[in-house]
């Protein structure tokens, strides 16, 4: 076992462990594969075809796509998910780096206070949010509306922004008041001017985690909304889907493809920052 | 992106937010005596920035943490008043076999997942950390995280269905012994799923511990290697006791996930067949919007949150004491 540093044998185990990482790989992505061959059939195709063999007519994804739509109104759904993740993210991101500037940057009491305050939305299981925002839901109107599910995407998106912008802002501070005196800047023009172009690259970053977080959010659309106009398109998906779902295998199938198209988008363009997002997510750094 | 965009509408809008451009304006123009309303805003200006995520944040969230607190100890069922009965539900969810079959379904998804993602993770980055190619592995064995759960859901009910994929898998392998209904029977249901979830939670494990590799110094490494430690040596002695503080984090992070479990667990089963398979978010959800028994979901949900918060407040720490700069 010492010795083997150099040895023939060595290098053997070496391809040997390289064989059986590569299979291991294929394997776990075979259920990718499945998916998207499933997709392209049809129900009886599915059922009498082997699973990995090759669909007769790859357009009839569009079929199977159209059909749980008017299932599950996913297609509704990817609409009203697309404006979640983008207005609830780009609003998130605002908010919290307003307030971070505020606590890092600008005189105020006890801004650790503040801080922990805002934060502290991210120390409790989701269980705790789900009654009484149904019931205030229902009582102020917002229940089933796409304000009150962007109200709610936002304000959950917010303590993990506010987090990141406060450990940015803290690095820049130095630099930024020393611009900002520089031309004499009221508080308001150092945000617009300095401070955020300076933050971009943890904004995109945030964007880009909250997005994919609120477009793969189920629980919420569930307790929140019914309609099909306003259920977003997890929750959508969750009704074709499962032991208890409506939707033939093709139909499921070709609803958890489409429903990952745009997070699958986000990750090749921007896989760096997918890796960074984890990274981020729990080393805080 | 927005960020970006915003510098170049630099112009005052309807935001009350941004009102203070144009008095501050003002306040420079008549240099001397800013009256006390300035003065006052001046003062209270930098707190403007924190309202609308306070707002958000205390008026949906912070709020609804106290109002499910409040809830706990009552009998509510959403349509006649609720009505104050002190610790009853926690005596009456302690006492119910349900709840503690969803508990233990809940401690066994958190062993799993520290056995499967967690320790897989870790093995795999340890083999993956020394083999040419690396990057295209790790790619397509952190495919799968990019999904959402409900996908994972939707894709894993078709793998456990009776003629779904693992199923006719065994029979063509000659199996046929093994394949059986694998959401049906407890507690095969949950280690099922818990296998569905492992398939989206491994990828993130095992980068988060090659992140942790590479932070070990490579002489160390040499040195042990010339004074003769093999590879076995080498990850018990080394390896493993530097990578602790991501270790932590990692185990941390996969023990607040497992107790949290819920939209896997809803899609592939509901928590059935019979209750079967719940976790304890699942049980709240039943007994809220199913039941309609908000006190007693309140009860779950707080000691669901008891439990959450201490790890959280030590992975808080963990990380807080990392960024603090």
């Amino acid at each position: 076992m010492i010795e083997r540093l150099s040895t023939g044998k060595h290098s053997l185990d070496r391809y040997l462990v390289l064989a059986l990482l590569i299979l291991f790989a294929l394997v776990w992505v075979t259920p990718l594969a499945i998916v998207i061959l499933s997709s392209m059939k049809t129900p009886i195709e599915q059922s009498q075809s082997g699973i990995l063999a090759l669909p007769e007519n790859a357009a009839m994804i569009f079929d199977n796509i159209t059909s749980a739509s008017e299932l599950s109104g996913i297609g509704n759904g990817i609409l009203s998910s697309l404006i979640y993740a983008f207005v609830g993210s780009v609003t998130a991101v605002i908010a919290a780096s307003s307030a971070a500037y505020s606590i890092a940057m600008l005189k105020i009491r006890f801004p650790f206070f503040w801080f922990l305050i805002i934060y502290s939305g991210t120390i409790f299981p989701f269980q705790m949010y789900l009654m009484p925002l149904f019931g205030l839901y229902q009582t102020v109107g917002l229940y089933d509306t796409r304000i009150g599910m962007l109200l709610f995407y936002s304000a959950i998106a917010v303590p993990f922004c506010i987090f990141v912008f406060r450990n940015y802002f803290i690095g820049l501070q130095g630099e930024v008041i020393e611009a900002a005196s520089l031309d004499g800047a009221s508080s308001f023009q150092t945000y617009l001017r300095i401070v955020l172009p300076m933050a971009k690259a943890p904004a995109l970053f945030l964007f880009v985690t909250q997005f994919s977080w609120i477009w793969n959010d189920f629980l919420f659309g569930q307790v929140l909304a019914k309609s099909d106009y306003v259920r977003p398109v997890m929750t959508s998906l969750a009704m074709l889907s499962g032991t208890y779902g409506k939707g033939t295998i093709p139909q499921q199938m070709a609803g958890a493809l489409t429903a990952s198209i745009p997070t699958l988008i986000l990750f090749f363009a921007l896989q760096k920052h997918f890796m960074q997002g984890i990274i981020m997510n729990t080393a805080g750094e | 992106m927005q960020a970006g965009g915003l510098p170049d509408t630099n112009q005052v809008s309807t935001d009350p937010l941004r009102n203070e451009v144009p008095v501050t304006a003002l306040g420079e123009a008549s240099v001397e005596t800013p009256t006390r309303a300035q003065a006052l805003l001046r003062k209270i200006e930098p707190y403007l920035y924190l309202l609308p995520a306070l707002l958000l944040v205390g008026g949906l969230l912070l709020y609804s943490v106290a109002h499910t607190l409040a809830i706990s100890f009552t009998d509510w069922d959403l349509i006649t008043p609720p009505r104050f009965v002190g610790l009853q539900n926690y005596i009456d969810a302690v006492r119910d076999p349900t709840f503690t079959r969803s508990f233990t379904n809940t401690l066994v998804w958190t062993g799993g997942s520290l056995l499967l993602p967690v320790g897989g993770g870790l093995l795999l980055a340890v083999v993956l950390e020394r083999i040419p190619g690396q990057r295209v592995l790790k790619t397509l064995i952190y495919l799968p995280a990019i999904l959402s759960t409900t996908v994972v859901a939707a894709i894993w009910s078709y793998v456990y269905t009776n003629n779904g994929v693992l199923n006719e898998t065994l029979r063509w392998a000659g199996l046929d012994a093994l394949a059986r209904p694998w959401l049906v029977f407890a507690p095969t249901n949950t280690l099922a799923m818990i296998v569905a979830s492992s398939w989206r939670a491994l990828g993130p494990s095992m980068v988060l511990f090659l992140v942790g590799l590479q932070t070990i110094p490579p002489e160390l490494i040499e040195a042990a290697k010339i004074d003769g430690a093999g590879e076995r040596i080498l990850f018990w002695r080394i390896k493993l006791p530097l990578l602790r503080p991501i270790t932590a984090v990692v185990v941390i992070m996969s023990v607040i996930g497992s107790f949290m479990t819920f939209d896997l667990v809803w899609v592939m089963t509901q928590g059935g067949p019979g209750r079967s398979s719940e976790t304890l978010a699942v049980t709240m959800y039943r007994q809220a919007f199913i039941m309609w028994r908000m006190g007693y979901a309140g009860a779950v949900a707080v000691i669901l949150s008891a439990i959450v918060i201490v790890f959280s407040i030590s992975y808080l720490r963990a990380t807080l004491k990392r960024s603090a700069l």
